[in-house]
């Protein structure tokens, strides 16, 4: 194993982390604000793959714009989401949430298996990235690259909307304290409606921008929920920067994990999610709970 | 109500003789879900835990027999005290590390532990053939012929039954409510709250492998599909879906779930679409479960002050 490969495998790890930061920075999200598990997020990172390759079919020229569109339906398509389900469960108990969101997963399978057919879809590389750029003198995706960027571009606006602007502070002031901003006047369904939807947007644009390098079909959102989870609760349920970190060790785990034993590679994975239940069963950078309930 | 148990028994052990073929393999398919959804809810209702972690101990109980009797050439039935052991000792790992923690945190590590088991079996083609399981495991005499093994199960059923009838009278189940219902307040009276817990999640993980058991011989296979989350999901959807508040509710509902599953699939290959559908239909109206929706005569005339 020489430096450039090690290299390499580190930035294929970086590029399957940021694919993993999109899928689940979203999932962190909804959770921190509204406490819901949404076991339909990878559903809806799966849709916005599908949403790219039928406006594209499957071309990759028309990529970039397809791909604002793609994520627009995205959005669109989590606001719809909370107003007509999600905001019937929010005060319900868990297994409720969670039965409800497995029915959104289970739909959503089927209605894209009938829309889009049962088979794998993928899409050439997007324009500007058709060329393998040379590290060390070893031919690499150029996309692997684009893809973390794309990804740094997107934690860095969150974090902007976030931390400066208002209804960012607002979005964070509802994690800690909802019936505060309800005293407050703010508006907290829409404020809801708002992160749902800001949170799947976010999934469908992991999604559309993992297709030229993962091809998708309808049984891969069963698999991708679950990675979401275990990054989400390695990094602290509600924690964007936790998700952030979590992707990264993640992703590397498994871009070197596949070296050493390529056989229990995903196993190390569930290792690291259990080891961080137990020992910091907030997250490594979640905040502990006040008060155990 | 001493009456419809009855009924219920006498109907259930005459159904096999009215019933084709594929009739009795839905009905086995019914009672192995029921005894996986009984055991659930055991621990569900008992403690409030909800477990995303019961696939772990139906498939290593499974997994279990299937490797005893393709490795080892053990006899089927034989392998049943092992099974549940390896049932026994999963959830007592699980139950030890995951009931420290609470609400959704509890689920999630329980389903952390779920996925570890299925990741090994999923990728250690070695032991456990990987993603092509163990097949061929017909088991003989009783358990190989499909109305034995519909006594089998219905007897299983019948025990594990009793064995929650029991818990749930006993010092135990009350403890365990208790502590399930205030658990500070059960702490401070001396109840040790963490053992009550994992005894209780033992027991129910072990009557789990039970199912599993059953659930090897009736499928003659086993694949890491037994592990993987949306068994344990699955198993939530009976519970619920039959009602976890009701003594037979989980019963009902795998019923409910295998039965429809069975009329869905016959029609169309689009069955995680009608159970999606049905799953919301039920959250969103009507979210007691099945039974809600039968005449409630019979509760309301039952003395409240049980409570």
């Amino acid at each position: 194993m020489t430096l450039p490969f090690l290299f390499l495998e580190f930035m294929t790890g970086l590029a399957s982390a940021a694919s993993l930061f999109l899928l689940a920075v979203g999932l962190s999200l909804i959770f921190g604000a509204l406490g819901i598990v949404n076991f339909a997020h990878g559903s809806f990172f799966v849709l916005g793959a599908y949403f790219l390759f039928a406006l594209t079919h499957g071309d990759a020229t028309g990529f970039w714009h397809y791909l604002l569109l793609a994520v627009a339906a995205s959005l669109v398509l989590g606001a719809v989401v909370e107003r007509v389900f999600i905001r019937r469960v929010l005060n319900r108990a868990e297994h409720y949430q969670i039965l409800l969101t497995y029915a959104l997963l289970l739909i959503i399978e089927d209605v894209s298996k009938i829309c889009f057919g049962a088979d794998y879809k993928s899409i050439g590389m997007p324009k500007g990235f058709e060329m393998p750029v040379f590290v060390l003198g070893i031919p690499f995706p150029s996309y692997y690259l684009g893809l973390v960027g794309l990804a740094a571009a997107a934690a860095l606006l969150l974090w902007l909307f976030l931390h400066r602007t208002r209804y960012g502070t607002l979005v964070r002031a509802v994690t800690q304290d909802r019936e505060m901003l309800e005293a407050l006047g703010v508006n907290v369904p829409l404020l809801f409606t708002v992160i749902f939807a800001v949170g799947i947007g976010l999934a469908g644009f992991g999604g559309a921008v993992s297709l030229p390098l993962q091809s998708i079909s309808t049984g891969v959102a069963m698999d991708a929920v679950i990675s979401a989870f275990i990054v989400v609760v390695v990094g602290g349920l509600g924690s964007i920067w936790g998700t952030l970190l979590s992707a990264i060790l993640i992703g590397e785990i498994q871009a070197f994990g596949a070296l050493v034993l390529p056989e229990f590679s995903i196993a190390f994975t569930y290792v690291l999610m259990a080891a961080v239940l137990l020992f910091r069963p907030w997250g490594l950078l979640g905040r502990p709970p006040a008060v155990r309930t | 109500m001493r009456t419809r148990l009855a009924l219920a028994a006498v109907v259930l052990a005459l159904l096999p003789w009215f019933l084709h073929d594929y009739g009795l393999q839905v009905a086995i398919q019914a009672l192995v879900l029921g005894v996986f959804a009984m055991s659930f809810n055991l621990l569900f209702r008992n403690t409030g835990l909800l477990s995303f972690g019961h696939a772990a101990c139906f498939g290593s109980a499974g997994y279990t027999t299937a490797l005893l009797v393709s490795k080892l050439r053990w006899n089927f039935a034989a392998t049943l005290p092992l099974a549940l052991a390896a049932a026994a000792l999963v959830a007592l790992v699980i139950g030890f590390f995951s009931v420290r923690l609470t609400k959704i945190y509890f689920t999630m590590l329980t389903l952390a532990f779920a996925q570890m088991l299925w990741a090994v079996a999923h990728k250690w083609y070695g032991f456990t053939g990987g993603d092509n399981g163990i097949s061929g495991l017909l088991p003989p005499g009783l358990l190989g012929n499909p109305k034995g093994l519909y006594y089998a199960s219905l007897m299983a059923l019948a025990v594990v039954c009793a064995v929650i009838h029991v818990v749930r009278r006993s010092p135990a189940g009350y403890t365990l409510r208790a502590v399930r219902d205030n658990p500070a307040r059960a702490e401070a009276i001396g109840i040790s709250a963490f053992e009550y817990m994992v005894a209780a999640f033992v027991l129910s993980g072990t009557l789990s492998g039970l199912a599993g058991f059953l659930q090897v011989a009736w499928q003659h296979s086993v694949f890491p599909d037994l592990l993987y989350w949306t068994t344990s999901a699955e198993v939530i959807i009976a519970v619920i879906l039959g009602g976890s508040a009701e003594f037979f509710g989980p019963a009902i509902g795998a019923v409910v779930l295998v039965v429809l599953e069975a009329v869905v699939r016959s029609h169309t290959q689009y069955w995680p679409l009608a159970l999606g559908m049905v799953l919301l239909a039920m959250v969103l109206f009507f979210p007691s479960g099945v039974v809600s929706l039968f005449p409630r005569r019979q509760r309301q005339e039952a003395p409240r002050a049980a409570a």
